[in-house]
């Protein structure tokens, strides 16, 4: 696949936006950056550098990408973090804690960090903040998760190295904490050009639906989500049966349930369950890096839903809304800063309100079209990677104005 | 005629702070408003109409919008969306306007009615990076080719951010007018316009428009469809 360059987000972007670019990479050419998470393939942060850092390496900030290494017990350990911020209930030994603190200093024996500013993404590497007295860099802690509703051990803990930063980053006002650094609220974002949201021809929609054995011969209504209780698929299938009755239409439910959570598979057995006795419900069980299919499921809906009980960012929404799909969706988590009611889709409590938001729009194509286009506007300005890559200029140029609200360069 | 100095365009990146204030209700928001940095107020009464050009929602502020949606007071609400930040040239001043707004309803409200867990208002502030774009002015005409030329993003800092945050009591534009072409009228019909009315690129065809001395009835960009559908179209979405 050919590199992506700046220039070819141009006839993307806003003629404004792409030019602010240019002219914030001009304060910061020759600033050099080190990005550091916990995996160099597989996952969202993961799928943002790989963007992210040729790009900003094209605009002269130079960026070293590095990956922390960890014992299969280390990644146990920060799973568990995982889950805690996340909110559930996990138990927390001593070892557990002596685990992450060794695999920490086991990697700053490893690596310098002798760039003008240093990223650390997450709580797996959140430990190497430790070599900041030796480096004069600015260090900035990215939090990729859900942290609304932490566990509280789990989160002091990371928050005494935290606090030790310059400053740090979040999706959404709700899942930053009261912290004694700035913190900077920066939305997460999708990638126009990538696989899952690239344009694509209507062969290649009609080959994938024909690949599932799917025949677009009704409006098709579409989740795309892992088969979690937590996305409510059941739900979806239910606010399906009641549109059901008055539209003829075609439901598809398509995501992935890991081999390796138990719950997964419980969810995808109950959804089949749901499911039976109606040849107009598609359950798709993708395998991973499916984005390509996902990408045409999404364009040859009408209306795109994400009936989530609780939600982090929810991005999957965005990458609906960009293709121009109308989404219905729980007005949970940070789905509200992607959905405007009534305005680039539909927000929604229940599974009757799910229903009556899909009937209204599936009578309504003129109504459903323009909320596409809203939608797609939206997202163009507020949620596409160059957003974020000139969040991350501006961040550069800030970190070094400390107290300043108005800094003229 | 040409001016003595130059119009330098300059225009203003924002990056979005969380102050890591909340309020959960309005007596907390009376404290919290007393409290937080200028760069909040002036953060929550721009944003939706900065950053939701696509798709503004029915309420001009942030205020106005939580107190709507999230406490169900639409009297409140309704009183605080129809604030005229155009009649303020302080942020102090305005402050003390939300507060009081809030306050006298609080002095006839039966109930305190409170937001409902993670639906808290959360204060955020901007920190605004000003840089000089490229674009120069000498003559009305160039400044009308610089305007059309220049991001929107540099229309919002000479005609808000001037005026509000650094305290240039008016707009940019008008004072260069003004002290380099002696043509009081023209600046004082720029200062007059009612910049929360339009959408960005309205305003800046409307500022184009008076200079030219045409009557500014020629936007047809998709940002002023969409402003015109919504205003005159919502009820039909809304039912």
């Amino acid at each position: 696949m050919a590199k992506i360059r700046l220039e070819d987000y141009k006839p993307i972007i806003r003629t404004q936006n792409f030019d602010e670019i240019q002219l914030l990479a001009e304060k910061v050419s020759g600033r050099q950056m080190k990005m550091v998470n916990s995996t160099a393939a597989g996952g969202g942060v993961a799928e943002i550098l790989n963007r992210l850092v040729p790009l900003m390496n094209e605009l002269g900030v130079h960026v070293r990408w590095e990956v922390i290494k960890g014992s299969g017990a280390f990644f146990g350990v920060t799973k568990a973090f995982h889950n805690a911020i996340h909110g559930q209930k996990v138990e927390i030994t001593q070892q557990m804690l002596d685990i992450f603190k060794e695999t920490q200093e086991a990697n700053l024996a490893d690596m310098k960090f002798d760039q003008d500013v240093v990223v650390i993404h997450d709580p797996q590497p959140v430990g190497l903040i430790e070599a900041k007295e030796k480096s004069h860099a600015k260090w900035v802690w990215r939090c990729h998760i859900d942290s609304s509703h932490p566990d509280e051990r789990v989160w002091n803990f990371l928050k005494d190295y935290i606090v030790k930063y310059d400053a740090s980053m979040f999706h959404t006002p709700w899942f930053a904490k009261q912290l004694p650094i700035p913190q900077y609220f920066i939305y997460p974002a999708i990638d126009p050009l990538s696989e899952k949201n690239r344009e694509l021809t209507r062969s290649e929609i009609e080959a994938v639906l024909k690949k599932h054995k799917i025949t677009n011969d009704k409006p098709i209504i579409t989740q795309i989500s892992r088969f979690d209780y937590l996305k409510d698929p059941v739900g979806v299938i239910a606010a399906y049966k009641i549109v059901k009755k008055s539209i003829d239409c075609q439901l598809i439910l398509a995501g992935g349930a890991a081999s390796d959570d138990p719950e997964g598979a419980q969810v995808l057995a109950e959804v089949l369950k749901a499911s039976e006795g109606d040849k107009d419900i598609h359950i798709l069980n993708l395998p991973p890096f499916s984005d390509f299919d996902i990408n045409a499921l999404q364009r040859a809906s009408v209306v795109v839903v994400q009936k989530s009980l609780r939600e982090g960012f929810g991005l999957t929404v965005s990458e609906a809304l960009w293709k121009a799909k109308p989404v219905v969706a729980s007005a949970v988590g940070g789905i509200t800063l992607q959905v405007i009611h009534n305005v680039t889709g539909m927000l929604v409590h229940s599974v009757e309100g799910c229903a009556y938001q899909i009937r209204y729009l599936l009578n309504n194509p003129k109504i459903a079209k323009q909320m596409g286009i809203y939608a797609r506007e939206h997202v163009r300005e507020k949620f596409l990677m160059t957003r974020l890559l000139r969040n991350y200029l501006l961040l550069i140029l800030t970190l070094h104005h400390p107290k300043e609200d108005v800094i003229q360069i | 005629m040409r001016a003595k100095v130059p119009f330098r365009f300059y225009t203003a990146s924002q990056l979005v702070q969380i102050t890591g204030r909340r309020a959960a209700h309005l007596k907390e928001m009376v404290e919290e408003l007393k409290q937080v940095e200028d760069s909040s107020i002036f953060y929550h009464v721009h944003h939706a109409y900065r950053e939701h050009q696509f798709a503004p929602g029915m309420y001009p502020n942030d205020f106005a919008h939580w107190v709507k949606d999230e406490l169900g007071e639409s009297v409140l609400a309704e009183r605080l969306a129809s604030l005229n930040i155009k009649e303020f040239s302080d942020i102090a001043t305005l402050r003390q306007r939300i507060i009081d707004i809030i306050v006298d309803f609080l002095n006839s409200a039966t109930e305190i009615r409170k937001a409902s867990a993670g639906h808290e208002f959360y204060f955020c502030s901007n920190v605004a990076v000003v840089m000089q774009t490229k674009y120069l002015a000498y003559t009305l005409d160039e400044f009308c080719e610089g305007l059309k030329r220049v991001g929107l993003r540099s229309l919002f800092f000479h005609f808000f951010e001037a005026r509000l945050r650094l305290g240039h009591k008016t707009n940019d534009f008008s004072m260069w007018i003004k002290d380099n072409f002696g043509d009081k009228a023209l600046a004082d019909q720029i200062e007059a316009l009612d910049p929360y009315l339009y959408t960005l690129d309205q305003l800046r065809d409307k500022i184009a428009a008076l200079i030219r001395g045409d009557d500014g009835r020629e936007e047809s960009s998709l940002l002023g469809d969409i402003f015109r559908w919504l205003r005159s179209g919502l009820k039909i979405i809304s039912r």
